[in-house]
């Protein structure tokens, strides 16, 4: 009877369709997998924004010392450090941050090793302030080494906005713009621009007393009704892109250059009350057991080679660090130095804008905690 | 069979039972008592520290930001219910009722299509199909009508909501309302009963519990969605789910975050509950 | 007559209405793959293979495949082996506490996919098991055992109850009686369970984003696309997952559909 049940239950046709089945699902997934043609290398482990590691920035790199670089993406220096905190020891060998969640990795004290600024090519830095960068440096010595940096300020749609509007950020609360301006979705950036606008430039947006942050608060509520979202990098892009919005607060060429590239009619201008600067570098993570290589890169990133990929980077476009890096720009790349004002001479040169003191220094808040900004912003999306 | 159930637990009966008790103990009901836990840790420095403080509770269900993004949770997670729940009715009625069994079953086997295409993908379609300048708008565009904005507003919040679950909805509807006693109906509309009033007094309260069930899953999916009010809604305002992604980016405030978890986790419970409790009652 | 003849056709054009808004999304999302146009809009750009192109030199996206392809196997068969677990227990046994025991095993799906992923990592890196390559195995298994036990339970409750006494009867032990009995009528159930939570599993990505560290997943690639340098590669990566979570789907389907419900089933 066992037998009899048995011979009911499995027909020869289920079995011929299971295995007919089973073979398709087998060949779909695995064919491709033949075609793999990348041969054994070390993985280096990086903890960057996105793009950081794709081919554009690190192939040659990759090519000339048979390593592949193994991102993991994060959005937001918060969410850098959860990534770090929530890992095993020993899961990333470099970190990419800006400086002031650098700052917070070497307060920690046993994250990040400390660097030889010797290994560096410090003597050819643009600026001064590049040499002792605040967040960067504890107690006269190295933890992070500068690679990348740029201005954030007014960004906008030149059908719909003229440059001479965009040079305040009072733009925003145009009436034209009502519903057109986007917000990049972290306080710093956006906050601190209204800082600006309420005339915090001495010492900084970010450095403000009381009084002028319940200020810089009220100043933001009056924005909301202009407003039409609160994106991401993803966001802001495509919103840009199919003029979802006109304007947005708190970004700059980093968003706006790639569209441009790709022909959007789009473009940024640190305004006439001053523009913030976001300041991207590398670290070296103590649990790993690539420091050699990892410091390698950072060298190469440094080198002329590695400043002019890092000025086109595809995901998001920067200014060079070094005098040779920019010079290199200049003869490889004359459009894309012209278009970003990296040439001697032109007003909207960067180095030009932190000398004449129109920029500042991208920070977390000095006299209120990042929490309040933190909840205020919350309470702004919410309004 | 009786005789051989009425034993007590033998190796047999463990080695089926045991698996499942295993995992998800250590691995759902652990982790969300964790979480639960975590929501009366402390963070100073940047790093979590272990404690038992209500402090975490007291500041958020203080501020106006989380009460006002849990309105607005609540409200269009409800909203989404209604609206799928009334869109997925003729439908699954239509098929039901008004087309074979062979045709049923492919609707159904075309509904479960979209839970294997990426719900992210489906929703950068959207954002494209949405926008000022998207699809529906260009076809606007082409009938000379003025482009009509959805996408950041509650409108694309919803089209996504509608994405998540309208497929789940249309199945469940059509496998309850398709287990009803044909005769009953019958009987109803012998009786002289109009066709509205046979949908009303007779398919929707024997149909009641299929009903009930896929509102509560469409209620569920929408209030813990973060993608569409972030991708569609332009997060204006940002939902429970955002605020709790939000909260995790700001000065790693975890323990705060697990504070929103676990209010949704409680919402949730209670609606459940509620539905539950309202799907199985007895008519009077 | 005519009457029912219009409603007919409003029902008819109204459930098409309702798989144009399900399909929508797909559809387009097939086109823009093929579209040159980095921001698709109205008219379209022109025919290219340029995005899949891309993908496919990308390093990244085959780890992603080969990671998300192992999940996916590995969570389908423990997942499966739980779910048939619970539902042979479901159907057999009467026990103290039976519906705790039925709520434990079909809870998670009612819990958000955000609230269940910050649980898992909060939870797995307390533990030191978060970033593993095992931990989004752990996680998908949690979430996809209920489907399974739904799945494998339906079938059981087709089984002709009095087979399994016969067979004891018979004299087979009650191992036997598992392994000729109740395994072989299950296995239709068993195969579509294994291809829907191999699907579920492949397409997950907010508890994958959270638990996965360095070992991404292809919907993990996609949220960086879609967070990061927004492009047609997501539409390139959404058909080819498409196409492999659809072959799982249909083998299921078939599956589901021979010889539904015949041997020892009451029919």
């Amino acid at each position: 009877m066992l037998k009899k049940a048995k011979r009911q239950l499995i027909k020869p046709t289920r079995r011929k369709v299971l295995k007919l089945g089973m073979a398709a699902t087998g060949a779909a997934l695995f064919t491709p997998f033949i075609h793999r043609s990348w041969a054994n290398t070390v993985e280096i482990n990086m903890l960057s924004w996105y793009g950081l590691a794709e081919p554009d920035m690190v192939e040659e790199f990759e090519a000339q010392h048979n390593v592949k670089f193994k991102p993991k993406y994060y959005a937001g220096g918060d969410n850098m450090l959860a990534a770090l905190s929530q890992s095993p020891p020993g899961t990333f060998d470099i970190i990419h941050t800006d400086a002031e969640y650098a700052r917070i990795l070497i307060d920690r004290g046993d994250l990040i090793d400390e660097l030889n600024p010797s290994d560096y090519p410090y003597d050819d830095m643009l600026h001064d302030d590049f040499t002792k960068f605040p967040g960067h440096w504890k107690n006269g010595k190295l933890f992070s080494v500068i690679t990348r940096f740029g201005h954030l300020g007014v960004s906008y749609n030149k059908e719909h906005v003229s440059a001479e509007e965009a040079m305040s950020y009072n733009v925003f609360w145009n009436p034209k713009l009502k519903g057109k301006v986007g917000h990049f979705d972290w306080h710093l950036p956006s906050l601190g621009e209204i800082s600006l606008l309420n005339g915090n430039n001495n010492p900084g947006p970010f450095d403000i007393s009381a009084s002028a942050w319940g200020k810089v608060k009220e100043k933001t509520l009056s924005l909301k009704p202009q407003v039409k979202g609160f994106f991401d990098y993803g966001g802001t892009f495509s919103s840009l892109k199919n003029a979802e919005i006109w304007a947005c607060v708190g970004i700059g060429d980093w968003v706006t250059g790639v569209l441009e590239k790709d022909g959007a009619p789009v473009g940024s201008v640190v305004p006439k009350e001053g523009g913030i600067q976001w300041t991207e570098s590398y670290s070296i993570v103590s649990t790993s057991k690539k420091k050699d290589i990892a410091k390698k890169y950072i060298q190469y990133s440094l080198t002329p080679a590695g400043q002019v990929r890092s000025a086109g980077m595809k995901a998001y476009p920067a200014f060079a660090v070094t005098k040779s890096g920019m010079k290199a720009l200049q003869e490889q790349k004359p459009d894309e130095a012209k278009r970003t004002g990296q040439m001697p001479g032109v007003p909207n040169n960067p180095i030009t804008l932190i000398k004449e003191g129109r920029i500042h220094y991208r920070d977390i808040p000095q006299q209120q905690s990042l929490e309040e900004w933190n909840e205020f912003w919350s309470e702004y999306k919410n309004a | 069979m009786a005789s051989k159930t009425s034993k007590g637990l033998t190796w047999y009966a463990a080695t089926w039972r045991l698996p499942n008790l295993v995992w998800q103990f250590l691995f759902f009901v652990v982790p969300l008592a964790f979480l639960f836990y975590l929501s009366f840790w402390l963070v100073r420095n940047y790093r979590m520290v272990p404690g038992f403080d209500s402090v975490n509770w007291v500041k958020m269900l203080s501020k106006d930001y989380f009460w006002d993004a849990y309105y607005f949770t609540f409200c269009m997670a409800l909203v989404a219910t209604v609206i799928t729940s009334c869109i997925a009715f003729p439908c699954s009625y239509g098929l039901a009722f008004k087309t074979s069994n062979a045709t049923r079953r492919w609707a159904i086997f075309f509904l479960i299509i979209p839970f294997f295409t990426s719900y992210l993908v489906r929703i950068y379609s959207w954002q494209v199909i949405l926008a000022e300048n998207g699809v529906i708008n260009a076809a606007l565009g082409y009938l000379g009508l003025n482009p009509f904005i959805m996408l950041n507003t509650v409108v694309g919040t919803l089209v996504g909501y509608l994405t998540l679950a309208l497929p789940l909805v249309v199945i469940l509807q059509t496998l309850s309302l398709s287990n009803i006693d044909r005769s009953l109906i019958g009987a109803a509309e012998n009786l002289g009963c109009g066709r509205l009033r046979v949908v009303f007094t007779v398919i929707i309260p024997l149909a009641k519990i299929g009903l009930i069930v896929g509102a509560v899953f469409c209620f569920i999916l929408s209030f813990g969605d973060f993608v569409s009010p972030y991708y569609l809604g332009g997060s204006k305002p940002p939902t429970l789910s955002i605020l709790i992604i939000d909260t995790t980016k700001s000065g790693q405030q975890w323990p705060r975050a697990a504070v929103v978890a676990v209010s949704m986790i409680l919402t949730l419970l209670v609606v459940a509950f509620a539905a539950v409790t309202a799907a199985y009652r007895k008519r009077t | 007559m005519t009457a029912t003849r219009t409603t007919s056709l409003f029902f008819k054009s109204y459930i098409c209405l309702v798989f144009v808004f399900v399909v929508a999304p797909i559809l387009a999302s097939f086109i823009f793959s093929f579209n040159s146009d980095r921001f698709p809009t109205i008219p379209l750009g022109n025919f290219t293979l340029h995005w899949y192109k891309t993908i496919y030199h990308d390093k990244d996206v085959w780890d992603a495949l080969w990671i998300s392809v192992t999940s996916a196997i590995s969570v389908s068969i423990i997942a499966t082996f739980i779910g048939f677990c619970t539902a042979y227990t479901d159907y057999r046994y009467n026990f103290f506490g039976k519906s705790a025991y039925l709520a434990l095993a079909l809870l998670p799906p009612t819990i958000p996919l955000v609230i269940m992923g910050l649980a898992m990592l909060a939870w797995l890196s307390h533990i030191g098991m978060s970033g593993r390559w095992y931990s989004i195995i752990i996680a998908h298994v949690v979430l996809c055992t209920p489907f399974a036990m739904a799945i494998i339970r339906i079938r059981l409750a087709q089984l002709n109850s009095s087979a399994e006494a016969a067979a004891w009867n018979l004299g087979a032990s009650e191992w036997r009686t598992m392994g000729e009995i109740i395994i072989p009528f299950s296995l239709p159930a068993i195969i579509s369970s294994l291809c829907l939570t191999a699907a579920v599993s492949f397409d997950e990505f907010a508890v994958s984003w959270f638990v996965s560290g360095l070992n991404k997943t292809i919907p993990v690639i996609i949220l960086e696309v879609l967070q990061g340098q927004v492009d047609p590669q997501i539409n390139a990566i959404g058909t080819f997952v498409f196409l492999t979570s659809m072959t799982l789907v249909v083998i299921a389907q078939i599956l589901l559909m021979t010889r539904h419900g015949k041997g020892l089933s009451h029919e």
